[in-house]
Order: C-alpha cells, then sequence, then structure tokens
C-alpha cells in the first residue's frame, strides 16, 4: 500500500465518521488497522455526540442542497454529525413523532404556519434565543417556535409562445380567460390561492386578512373549469408548465426561475403581486439528540455563507437579510427576499394559517372536486 | 389473501391423514402476524376515532352529516365500481382467451397480462399521464389520424384516474375468472353447442353459470383494491379527484385532523367487511368453487 493511498484511507474514514456513517468504534478500529491511532486522536471529532442530529426536511433537490450549505460546515464545526431525512414534516408527521412516545427528528423545516400551530400545542419546544440571535432575521420571521430557515414566493408564471411579449400580470389577470385564453394550473395545497382570488376579485392587498373564504372560494369556482391541474409538487407544476400543456400558472418562484432557464426565456414570471412566505425551522419536544446541539445548528444554518450558499444552490431567499452583503446585482435582481423585490410582492399571514389553514384547506378541496 | 386461497384453491380432501397439530404449528405464524400488525394497531385507530380531539363520536356525527364527505365517499364508490365493473368485462375476456385459445394466443395474453402487472403503480401512472396529456402520444395520434379535430381530456379528471386504475385492476380480475374457467369441463361446452344452443344461449346458460363464483371473487378483489387506490387518483386526476384514501391522508398529514381520518378509516373497514360478507352469503362462493 502506498503512503498517498494509506494517507487518502484515513481521510476517507475521517469523513465517514464526521458524517456519522461509521460509529466510534469501527473508526478507531478502523484506524488501528492503519497505524494512525495519534491522527486519530486529533481528527478533532467528538464522539459526545455519537448520534446524529437528524435534520427533516422536503426531499429531493434540497436533500443534497441542505448538506453542502448547512449541515457539512455545521459537523466540521461541532464534530456533530447530522443526517438529512427527506420525510417532509407536515403538521400530522410532526405529530405522530410525538406520539409515538419517543422521536426520532430533531430539527424540522416546517411550514411557518405550522411552526405557530405546532408550537400552541407543545409538540415543539421553545427556541433558546440566546443561542439563536432572533435579530438576524425580520421580526415577522421568527416566532418562540420557529425561526425562518428561508423564504419563498408563490409567483405568476406564463408562456410567452401564447401571449408574446403582453402576458397576464395581475391575479385579475390570471382570471381573464377572455383576454388570456388558455389552461391554468394552481396549487392543490392553497397557501396564496385563496388571496390570488380576493386580489383577482378587487380586494385590494391591504385589506386581504381576514380572509374572506367564500368570497375566495365563490371566485375560484369561476376559474375552476379553466384549471387544467392543481399541482402538488413542484415537479408537477413545472412539467405542466415546460409541456405547453397551461398557459399561466400559480408556482413557486424556484420552478419558475429554472422553467425560464430551461425554456430560454419562453416561460416568463416575475415577482410582481407574488406571494412570500417562509419556512420555518423548529426542534421537537424531547428531540434525541438534546436542545443545544439542535439550537446551535440552527444558530449557524442562520449564518449569511450558508444562506448564499442555498440561494445559488435552490434558488431559496435567505432569511437573515445580512446575506443580501455577500450577493451581487444579479442575485440581488433574483432573490426574493431583496427591499426592491419585497415591495412587489404580498407577504402570507402565517397567524392567519395558523388559525384557519385546516378548516379552509377542506373547503378548498371539496370545490375543487366539483 | 385467504380469500385468494379459498377462491382458487380447492380444499383439500386429504385432511384425514394429515395430523391436527402439524397444521396448526404450520397455520400459526398468520393469525399471530395479524394480530401484533393489523389488529392491535388498527385497535388503537379506532380508539383515536372515539377519542379525539375529544372523547366521543363527534366524528361519526360528521361523517354522517358532512355533505363534503358525503360528495368524496360518493366519488369514491362512483369510480371504484366504474372500475370494477369495466375490470370484470376485460378481464373476462381476457380470461376467456387465455384458457380457450390456441397456445400461441395464450402466450399473447400471458405476457400482455404479466409484463404491466410486474411494473410499479407510480411507473405505471406517469406513464399514462404522458400518454394521455393533450400534447401526449394518444391525442398527437388520433389528430395526425385525422379522427378527431381538438385534443380530448383524457387525464388530470376522472376519466384518466379510470384508465389508470382499470390499467392496474385487470390482472386481479383475470386470476380468479382464470381459475374457474380451468375448473370448468370444457365439454360441457361442447355439449351446449352440440345440443343446438347458440354461441349466446351457451354463455348465458353454460359458461356464465358457471363462472359466477369467479366473476363474484374478481368483483370482491377489484373493488377492495379499488377503495384502497391512492397514488393513481393524485397523479392522473389533476388534484381534482380527492378519493377516500387521499382524504385519510389529508385529515392525517396535513390538516392533522386525526379524529376525522381515523373514523374514515373505521367506516372504510367496516364497509368493506360488510361487502365482503354479504357477497359470500349470497353466493355461498366457498361452496361452489370447492
Amino acid at each position: 500500500m502506498s503512503l498517498d493511498h494509506n494517507r487518502d484511507c484515513i481521510e476517507v474514514l475521517i469523513e465517514k465518521a464526521r458524517g456519522g456513517q461509521i460509529n466510534r468504534r469501527t473508526f478507531l478500529q478502523a484506524m488501528g488497522l492503519m497505524a494512525a491511532v495519534p491522527l486519530a486522536m486529533r481528527s478533532g471529532i467528538s464522539w459526545s455526540a455519537d448520534k446524529p442530529l437528524v435534520v427533516v426536511n422536503w426531499g429531493g433537490d434540497a436533500l443534497n442542497a441542505f448538506r453542502s450549505a448547512w449541515t457539512d460546515n455545521f459537523s466540521k464545526a461541532t464534530g456533530i454529525p447530522v443526517r438529512i431525512d427527506g420525510a417532509g414534516p407536515t403538521e400530522g408527521a410532526v405529530r405522530s413523532q410525538l406520539a409515538s412516545g419517543k422521536p426520532s427528528w430533531d430539527v424540522v423545516d416546517v411550514e411557518s404556519y405550522s411552526a405557530l400551530v405546532l408550537g400552541r400545542e407543545k409538540i415543539l419546544q421553545p427556541l433558546d434565543y440566546n443561542v439563536i440571535k432572533r435579530d438576524q432575521v425580520a421580526p415577522a420571521l421568527a416566532s418562540d417556535h420557529g425561526i425562518a430557515s428561508y423564504q419563498f414566493s408563490y409567483v405568476m408564471a406564463w408562456d410567452s409562445e401564447k401571449f408574446g411579449d403582453n402576458g397576464p400580470k395581475t391575479w385579475a389577470d390570471f382570471w381573464n380567460v377572455e383576454k388570456f385564453p388558455g389552461k391554468r394550473t394552481m396549487y392543490k395545497w392553497m397557501n396564496g390561492m385563496l388571496e390570488a382570488a380576493l386580489l383577482a376579485d378587487g380586494v385590494p392587498a391591504d385589506q386581504l386578512y381576514p380572509l374572506d373564504v367564500p368570497r375566495a372560494l365563490k371566485k375560484i369556482d369561476e376559474i375552476k373549469p379553466h384549471v387544467l391541474s392543481f399541482w402538488s409538487s413542484g415537479a408537477e407544476s413545472q412539467q405542466l408548465m415546460i409541456e405547453g400543456e397551461v398557459a399561466v400558472g400559480a408556482i413557486w418562484h424556484t420552478r419558475a426561475k429554472l422553467l425560464a432557464e430551461d425554456s430560454d426565456n419562453r416561460v416568463r414570471w416575475s415577482y410582481d403581486n407574488g406571494f412570500i412566505n417562509s419556512s420555518s425551522w423548529a426542534v421537537l419536544q424531547g428531540n434525541p439528540g438534546g436542545s443545544a446541539p439542535a439550537m446551535q445548528f440552527i444558530q449557524q444554518a442562520l449564518q449569511p455563507e450558508g444562506q448564499l450558499k442555498l440561494f445559488e444552490l435552490l434558488g431559496n431567499g435567505p432569511s437573515n437579510s445580512a446575506t443580501e452583503k455577500l450577493m451581487n446585482a444579479e442575485q440581488l435582481a433574483a432573490n426574493c427576499a431583496s427591499p426592491e423585490n419585497l415591495k412587489k410582492q404580498i407577504a402570507l399571514n402565517a397567524q392567519w394559517y395558523a388559525d384557519n389553514y385546516a378548516g379552509a384547506l377542506e373547503q378548498y378541496l371539496t370545490r375543487l372536486s366539483k | 389473501m385467504t380469500l385468494t386461497a379459498t377462491l382458487t384453491k380447492p380444499q383439500p380432501r386429504t385432511a384425514k391423514g394429515s395430523p391436527r397439530l402439524e397444521r396448526g404449528l404450520l397455520l400459526f405464524p398468520l393469525p399471530v402476524l395479524l394480530l401484533v400488525f393489523y389488529v392491535l394497531p388498527f385497535l388503537g385507530v379506532v380508539g383515536w376515532s372515539f377519542s379525539l380531539p375529544e372523547p366521543g363520536i363527534e366524528q361519526y356525527q360528521r361523517i354522517a352529516s358532512d355533505p363534503a364527505i358525503h360528495e368524496m365517499l360518493w366519488r369514491t364508490m362512483r369510480l371504484c365500481l366504474t372500475v370494477s365493473g369495466l375490470a370484470l368485462l376485460i378481464g373476462y375476456l381476457l380470461a376467456y382467451c387465455w384458457v380457450f385459445s390456441p397456445p400461441f394466443w395464450q402466450r399473447v395474453v400471458e405476457i400482455c397480462i404479466f409484463i404491466p402487472f410486474w411494473i410499479s403503480v407510480l411507473v405505471r401512472a406517469f406513464g399514462w399521464l404522458i400518454a394521455l396529456r393533450s400534447n401526449g402520444v394518444l391525442n398527437e395520434g388520433l389528430l395526425g389520424l385525422g379522427l378527431i379535430d381538438h385534443p380530448l381530456q383524457l387525464s388530470r379528471n376522472e376519466i384518466g384516474v379510470v384508465i389508470g386504475m382499470l390499467h392496474v385492476m385487470i390482472p386481479y380480475a383475470v386470476f380468479p375468472l382464470l381459475s374457474s374457467m380451468r375448473q370448468l369441463d370444457q365439454r360441457v361446452l361442447m355439449a351446449s353447442r352440440g345440443l343446438g344452443a347458440g354461441a349466446l344461449r351457451t354463455f348465458w346458460q353454460v359458461l356464465l353459470p358457471q363462472t359466477l363464483p369467479g366473476l363474484l371473487g374478481a368483483f370482491i378483489m377489484v373493488f377492495v383494491f379499488c377503495l384502497g387506490f391512492f397514488i393513481t387518483p393524485v397523479l392522473l386526476g389533476g388534484g381534482q379527484t380527492v378519493m377516500i384514501a387521499e382524504y385519510v391522508f389529508l385529515q392525517m398529514f396535513q390538516t392533522s385532523n386525526w379524529g376525522l381520518g381515523a373514523a374514515l378509516s373505521v367506516v372504510l373497514l367496516a364497509l368493506v367487511s360488510a361487502l365482503i360478507w354479504v357477497l359470500m352469503r349470497i353466493t355461498r362462493v366457498n361452496r361452489l368453487v370447492g
């Protein structure tokens, strides 16, 4: 065995140990075989947290993006291995973790209104704002049990092959099938869609909340015959637009951005009249990895460098506005959370969703199925 | 699965010689498995349905009175009955070809049934989505042939769901029918023709009555499976065809109203059990097949 290869094997072992792929015993045994025990001692791997911290997100591309933006650095800095689980922390899934009596998740990336609901029911533990610096995010983005991890927007995207340069711009345009003929797609899980309906129905943007659900649903009845599909995954929305199956869509800005790139700007979009929303970090009550490492992880994930990385990988807007200082002009223009773009959008009201989502969603889905 | 076993396999008639104990030991793991991994957890679900969010029968009252839930249940029934009816019809024809055709065509039917049977339901739903969409293979083909002048809306609605489910369900209709046709003494059919009955009369008076148990068995299999469909309606229904399985998912995960989700599961199980019991009673499936 050459010396270089030996060194490489040791590196691999250290990496694996840091990533939590092998345990302490295996690591030390292997290092013993490589005659590298002193190196093992100096590797700085802390075995106090033999258990990895389990961070749960929504899977897909976000699995790798989270790893390179956040967890790799965190493990390097603290020696605590992190495992990312893309199971999707819906309210019900988080609740079932607690109901099982022995949660296996530590940190979850939940909808910000879910953080309010689950916090209210003591399924989440209060965040330790001595460790996490609350003022890193705008006041509206932090609550007792959740702090924004990143931001994203529900925007209107349209097919320029069908409308030339003058595509629909307002939600009234979205509803106007005479002027902008063609199929639509909207979000199946409702966020932003009632707001869009009310704006189209003439409600001023500053008077949206509390949402008038019956009025919004009545407006949705109008557009429903023209909605080809209510998408429930980002990939589905992208598919509908790229294939030209729909002419206009209310979709996530991250997907709109990909669509514009993939279609050479055939699919166009803007932040105008978009609905900006945040996702939140939260920690389960009695999480297996312990409170302190979880809080440490969240604080680390709010640092601008990692937030910029996530933006570059997925297009998610940073929750810590200090990240904007690291951005170039082009990135600032593309960032849903930059002051310029915030002005164009309407913020979804997490408190309204926390109080009304379940009931309104049921009514909404009933209407869709008619 | 016990159902298929009783339907397709003749009862062993050698019970006299086999030691009871040995048989008991061999059968022992199955009920234990069912008890530990199905019955006990399900009792927990029954418990939720009476205790969440508050103790009482509130959730059942809601199921009995909420028009939105009735509509969802009706949609589920309507789609399941449509799919079952069509699956039985197509399955009957396929089973007939499988049993009574020359060997070459038997192989063709076999391959056409088994290959899709082994492909994942998810992949098949995506496949249908691509084939059925407005600019998909089927519509483009029909437009090209000049048979239609604008694309048919074949997916992202109930039609798409029926097509997708039907494709999955046909083999489940074929297998019980196949076994009841194989058990049929083919000379009976020849005798019927020989005695002067036409093809139709032979079908109505000889073939159909003889294969009725298989038909009912196939119906139970297909209908019960249909009730639990999740992925196919989600993908092919355009988000607008919520059936009971997705509705329960919605209550469990999206709105986390566990009480209602649990109560609906209990109602579903009760419905399925009642249906199977009634059908077994009226047809005495066991005796006819055995």
